[in-house]
């Protein structure tokens, strides 16, 4: 096990620094820099300045050399300066991460809380109405996008309740009740969509499994259907469940970038955001690398999760 | 009048071997559709409300009642009417007519997007799958890394890197979807090349090129129209996050991103500007996702 996992750590690391160098060289080439843009509003600028500016911000090197420096740091935990507000990446992640984490976390528990549910409900109800309708409704949450769906929310509550989620972000330890009346919408929202995808995954896996020789000699013994279901049935249909949900995380981190910006949450999306439209090389780099180590590491949970529900998938 | 051409009973027995299995095809893809029509209601109302957009965007200027972009200051923010049937937006400029414009957007990006992901995709995707070793080594961990990023976030990145363009959408998100066509193709390029029809072409002298254009990409067409038609609702609800957030279509190009975009500041005073691009973004969507779903239902119930 521990094997395993020093395994795929080490092939993600190599997928990351692949994705990084990407990251840094595209940025590094696209036209439109940032000494440029720092230098737009100050009027007349001479040749000097901007050499300087540039040497400043380091930007003078090679960008192979740049990027040497930059890995060297990195791999001791410096992940260089903000060029902007001049403030370590590492402080700027470190006070939005949370602001992000909690968003997904709560999403993704709310998504499993309702989806798996009324997936198992759908496939016991097979093509009742009440199974049609889980299922147009799945379908409908998969099409619709969620910033569309967060905007109705919003008017929907506050033309009809007065109510509308205070603005900005307070933390959870500080203020618990204005952040989940702040959170619990984006989060709400987020849900959605990823539990359409849930509950058409358990109800078309739950049914596979029924179908399966064993749930039907378990049937033969006289087994109460609830029992079949829940015992036996469901913890086999899993294993794409679980699959599903790890996949779904990168729509559900990529979705958070526009709900936090019409909540106006200060999360990493909103950075990310900021940082690719100011070319705010360090900040990008940065925000990319954590985007695809949570990714990473949600897949790699996923995995030891696979061995937890089903023993025969225990790597040796 | 011109005569009917007399069918030649003199024709070389070749060309109408040639003749009857062109005949034979024609036919059973007639079967097909008629079976697809008979099994797959929803695909089929799925497939005409396509059809529908499709035909929108063709004929926008003859359809839409109003210019999309020119700005009417006497018919602000008015809710909807005979006159405008979905409203009109902040600068007023008629709602109906911008959707309709937008249709184009949307679909040229779903359409561009589609295309060039499933041909390049493709290409990645069989060149591993049938070569193998270090090719697909290579092949493989860069589709991962690409992968490694959540899709929107790298659409974002690229999008935002080479600035607000109809092109450079559709830039970001061929690159953010050529491995979902990589991946499936190789699995079936895996697939199908231990088949012993592909062994008998090989020993009958075929290379790579004819064997994977002869056997491999004809036996793998079912999954890649699936993915195909699941590929293009999420472009066009990218293309619409892209532009609501300011990076994607170019403003004052209709789009129906780039319309809730502007709506979103008016929501309480004019919600209308916010209900109908969104609504129809969701049908039009909604149209791809059962089409999809009809088709991998139709094509290949194993898939799912």
């Amino acid at each position: 096990m521990v094997n395993y996992v020093i395994k795929r750590s080490v092939y993600g690391l190599i997928v990351l620094l692949i994705m990084i160098s990407f990251v840094f060289i595209v940025m590094r080439l696209v036209p439109g820099d940032v000494v440029a843009l720092q230098l737009s509003g100050a009027g007349a600028v001479s040749e000097e300045q901007i050499a300087q500016l540039r040497s400043e911000l380091g930007l003078d090197k090679s960008v192979w050399a740049q990027f040497l420096d930059w890995t060297k740091n990195a791999v001791t935990g410096d992940l260089g300066k903000s060029l902007w507000s001049k403030m370590p990446v590492t402080t700027l992640i470190a006070e939005r991460i949370t602001v992000t984490l909690q968003l997904a976390f709560m999403a993704i528990t709310m998504a499993i809380l309702i989806a798996i549910p009324a997936g198992i409900y759908s496939a016991m109800k097979r093509n009742t109405w009440i199974d049609h309708m889980i299922r147009v409704i799945a379908i409908g949450g998969l099409s619709i996008p969620n910033f569309w769906f967060a905007l109705l929310l919003i008017i929907f509550l506050s033309l009809f309740f007065g109510w509308i989620p205070p603005l900005g972000y307070q933390s959870f330890f500080s203020n618990p009740i204005v952040n989940l009346q702040q959170m619990i919408l984006p989060a709400l929202v987020l849900a959605l969509s990823l539990s359409a995808s849930i509950v058409r995954m358990t109800r078309s896996s739950l049914l596979e499994v029924l179908h399966a020789d064993f749930i039907r000699t378990i049937r033969a013994k006289g087994a109460k259907e609830k029992l079949v279901i829940m015992k036996h049935a469901l913890r086999n249909s899993l294993i794409p469940v679980i699959t599903l949900i790890g996949l779904q995380v990168g729509f559900l981190l990529g979705g958070t970038v526009i709900i936090e910006s019409i909540f106006s949450l200060p999360g990493i999306g909103s950075l990310i955001f900021e940082g690719v439209t100011k070319r705010d090389y360090p900040v990008v780099q940065a925000t990319v690398l954590v985007y695809g180590a949570l990714f990473m590491i949600v897949n790699l949970i996923v995995d030891i999760a696979y061995g937890w529900i089903d023993p025969r998938m225990r790597p040796d | 009048m011109n005569p009917a051409p007399q069918i030649n009973p003199g024709l070389p027995n070749t060309s109408i071997k040639q003749l009857s299995t062109k005949r034979i095809r024609l036919r059973k893809s007639l079967d097909e559709t008629k079976r697809f029509i008979k099994t797959q209601k929803i695909g089929v109302i799925s497939l005409s409300i396509i059809m529908l957009f499709i035909l929108l965007a063709a004929f926008a200027p003859l359809i839409a009642p109003y210019d999309p972009i020119e700005q009417d200051r006497s018919a602000f923010m008015l809710a909807p009417t005979a006159a405008h049937i979905m409203g009109t937006d902040d600068l007023g400029r008629d709602i109906f007519s911008r959707i309709i414009f937008g249709a184009r957007v949307s679909l040229l990006v779903g359409i561009a997007t589609v295309a060039i992901s499933m041909i390049c995709g493709t290409i990645l995707g069989v060149i591993s799958g049938y070569f193998g070793k270090v090719i697909d080594m290579a092949i493989q961990r860069v589709m991962d890394a690409i992968m490694a990023i959540p899709p929107l976030i790298l659409a974002l990145f690229i999008a935002a890197l080479l600035g607000p363009a109809i092109k450079n959408v559709i830039i970001a998100l061929t690159i953010v979807n050529i491995p979902h066509f990589a991946r499936i193709t190789r699995g079936e390029m895996l697939r199908i090349k231990e088949m012993n029809y592909v062994e008998a072409s090989r020993s009958a002298g075929s290379g790579a090129l004819r064997i994977i254009a002869k056997h491999g990409i004809p036996n793998m067409m079912a999954p890649i129209i699936v993915i195909a038609s699941l590929t293009f609702g999420q472009s066009i609800i990218a293309e619409a996050s892209l532009s609501f957030l300011g990076i994607g279509t170019p403003p004052p190009n209709p789009s129906w991103g780039l319309m809730l975009s502007g709506a979103s500041s008016y929501m309480e005073n004019a919600p209308w500007m916010v209900l109908f691009p969104g609504l129809v973004l969701s049908i039009a969507v909604l149209a791809f996702n059962l089409l999809g779903d009809a088709l991998r239902d139709f094509l290949d119930p194993k898939l799912n």
